[in-house]
């Protein structure tokens, strides 16, 4: 009776031994290549605190302009041009402005390295079907596995800092490009393709001008939804020594400070919400010039 | 004959209640002993549930606990009737007073010795530039090309408190207070515990050199071995540590430098205690003081075995008799022995 009331466990030190084994093996591992790996990525945080201190040194009435800029470049729209300056100098004046770079550059970095590894995986994905049934589970687990369980590796693997901080960031953010990347592609009318396939287009042509072409808007949306993923991992990213917006909410969370998380969080939300705008006003607009043409 | 029969019988039994209760007068009652949140504190629990039950014939219950609530129970309600480690910069004047009203006694002012909280190095640092061994605080801080900084290797780094702990204001204003910025140093935010540890075992598993701040008694400190780094300054005054270097940046304009304010961590009991648990209960209080390293030593062994407090005391009375041999009369430690 017994036997079915308790589940049939492993002997605890059997268990015990098992896990001190795998934290030993890691630890081993870390050991050997931990330097190496870390050096792997020295040009990255290199660029990361270049573009810090970018932010940091110029003038703050320049970055507000390329703000502006950036925004109306990307929307044609004066209401969300002024709506980020205002949003930067409520940023700004509230004492945030130090942190709120910190974070732009995290999430800028961050962005770009999504992109980079994340439009590639796609094709990848799109183009081969064992590709993208190997992937889709790794997908699903890195945007559910909790990240304080990958923080433990990255922290015994690389230490804290920046770059941890963008792998775990990264791993949480790619998902969504990778998979609308894929989508896209895969979403590409066939006769079309068969179209481009009579005009004797090769598969590198028809992928270059006929299927990315075809699938920036949804590769937009990954785009963008990377971007609010990557921001909703300032906080965690700054439990393992990340400077921006994530630092404040950690001390307001320990010492019950409303106003100083309310801020920092609303000034989260805020980044948040012009990155999506922009980028998605972007995003509509191609896919507007694109049915225009139609 | 019957009568005589019958009176032997009920002196007997008179007798041996008699001889029950005293027994259990000199044996001590029930007693209630928090079990606080955090290891050593698990362990000093149960290792005095063990010797209380087993050598002084007392009932123990452990109930879990942590600083402040804990206290306020004791204070407020006389429940539980004992704190094995109570940290007392945190209650300190309300436990003056309680002590002053004799609601509750000091029975022992360093359960663990050498404990504390600091700056340390890493026995790696040593390795790399063995001229540091002995150096106080003030004479590292001109060498921050000893501990390059991992996003700036021009400067050194010197690892805070994560944000959000009542240590990252000290640290924080500390490193203004030995102008460390000044001397090329960066204050890393390691954000959380586990960054402030990741910190440590990563320069403590690759041997480079660390330098920053951790406290004592803590696995971290007896797995790693942490060498802990004397300021080199006195403690400045309490009015500079109270009144500036604990608050906030913005608060403290003119930060001294100082060492770190002593830690006070007590075993208190309630006047409860005193009388149920008897003089020899309390004398073992008394006398109970682990020595840092020992401690230390059973934290690791906790930490890597992922052990319980129950299972840490066992492995602790165990090892270490001749560290509670000495806390215990020879008849008790008998009892104790047999016991196990």
């Amino acid at each position: 009776m017994e036997f079915f009331t308790n589940f049939p466990v492993m002997e605890r030190t059997a268990l015990m031994e098992l896990r001190k084994g795998i934290d030993q093996t890691f630890r081993t591992f870390s050991r050997a290549y931990g330097d190496s790996i870390e050096a792997f990525f020295d040009p990255l945080l290199f660029f990361l605190i270049g573009l810090e201190k970018l932010l940091l040194s110029t003038p703050w009435p320049i970055i507000l302009l390329v703000l502006a800029a950036l925004a109306w470049f990307g929307s044609r729209s004066w209401k969300l041009a002024l709506g980020s300056v205002v949003a930067f100098i409520l940023i700004g004046y509230f004492g945030m402005w130090k942190d709120c770079m910190a974070t732009v550059a995290i999430i800028t970095v961050c962005t770009l390295m999504c992109i980079v590894a994340g439009i590639p995986l796609g094709i990848l994905m799109a183009k081969s079907n064992r590709a993208e049934r190997a992937m889709l589970p790794i997908l699903d687990m890195m945007q559910t596995i909790p990240s304080f369980v990958y923080l433990i590796p990255i922290l015994m693997l690389l230490g804290i800092g920046k770059i941890p901080g963008l792998i775990a960031v990264c791993i949480y953010a790619i998902p969504p490009i990778v998979r609308l990347t894929n989508l896209g592609i895969r979403e590409v009318d066939k006769e079309i393709l068969e179209a481009s396939t009579a005009f004797g287009a090769t598969t590198m042509q028809k992928l270059k001008s006929v299927q990315i072409p075809l699938a920036l808007p949804t590769i937009f949306a990954g785009v963008n939804q990377t971007i609010m993923m990557a921001l909703a991992m300032v906080v965690i990213a700054s439990m393992i020594g990340v400077k921006g917006l994530g630092v404040p909410i950690l001390r307001a969370i320990s010492n019950q400070y409303l106003a100083l998380g309310l801020f920092n969080g609303l000034a989260i939300v805020a980044l948040a919400i012009i990155f999506d705008r922009i980028t998605q006003r972007y995003g509509t607009r191609i896919q507007k010039h694109r049915g225009q043409k139609k | 004959m019957k009568t005589f029969k019958k009176l032997i019988i009920s002196s007997l039994a008179v007798l041996g209640f008699f001889a029950l209760s005293v027994n259990a007068n000199a044996a001590c009652g029930k007693l209630v002993i928090a079990e606080q949140n955090w290891a050593s504190a698990e362990l000093m629990a149960n290792v005095d549930k063990v010797i209380l039950e087993k050598g002084y014939g007392c009932e123990v219950e452990l109930i879990p606990g942590a600083t402040m609530p804990t206290f306020t129970s004791m204070d407020e309600k006389g429940e539980p009737d004992m704190n094995p480690e109570q940290w007392a910069n945190a209650v300190y004047t309300p436990l003056k007073k309680a002590v002053s009203e004799k609601r509750l006694i000091i029975a022992n002012k360093a359960p663990i010795t050498g404990l504390g909280e600091g700056w340390w190095i890493t026995p790696g640092t040593i390795k790399k530039h063995p001229e540091i061994k002995g150096m106080t605080a003030m004479e590292i801080l001109e060498h921050p090309e000893w501990f390059p900084s991992k996003e700036d290797p021009s400067k050194g780094a010197f690892v805070g408190c994560p944000a959000g702990w009542g240590c990252q204001l000290a640290n924080a204003n500390l490193f203004r207070a030995f102008e460390m910025e000044k001397k090329g140093w960066v204050l890393i935010d390691p954000g959380s515990a586990a960054g402030l540890d990741g910190t440590i075992s990563k320069a403590a598993d690759s041997g480079s050199p660390w330098f920053g701040y951790y406290w004592n008694p803590t696995s971290m400190v007896g797995k790693y071995g942490l060498i802990p780094v004397d300021f080199g300054v006195k403690f400045h005054s309490r009015d500079n540590w109270d009144n500036c270097v604990t608050l906030a940046e913005q608060d403290c304009a003119d930060p001294q430098p100082t060492a770190w304010t002593k830690s006070e961590v007590n075993s208190i009991v309630t006047a409860n205690f005193a009388s149920t648990g008897g003089k020899d209960a309390l004398k073992y209080v008394k006398k109970r003081t682990y020595p840092g390293e020992v401690m230390n030593g059973m934290l690791v062994y906790m930490a890597d075995n992922q052990a319980k407090g129950s299972d840490a005391a066992i492995e602790f009375l165990k090892k270490h008799e001749g560290v509670w041999g000495k806390w215990v009369s020879g008849s008790a430690k008998k009892k104790i022995k047999a016991g196990l």
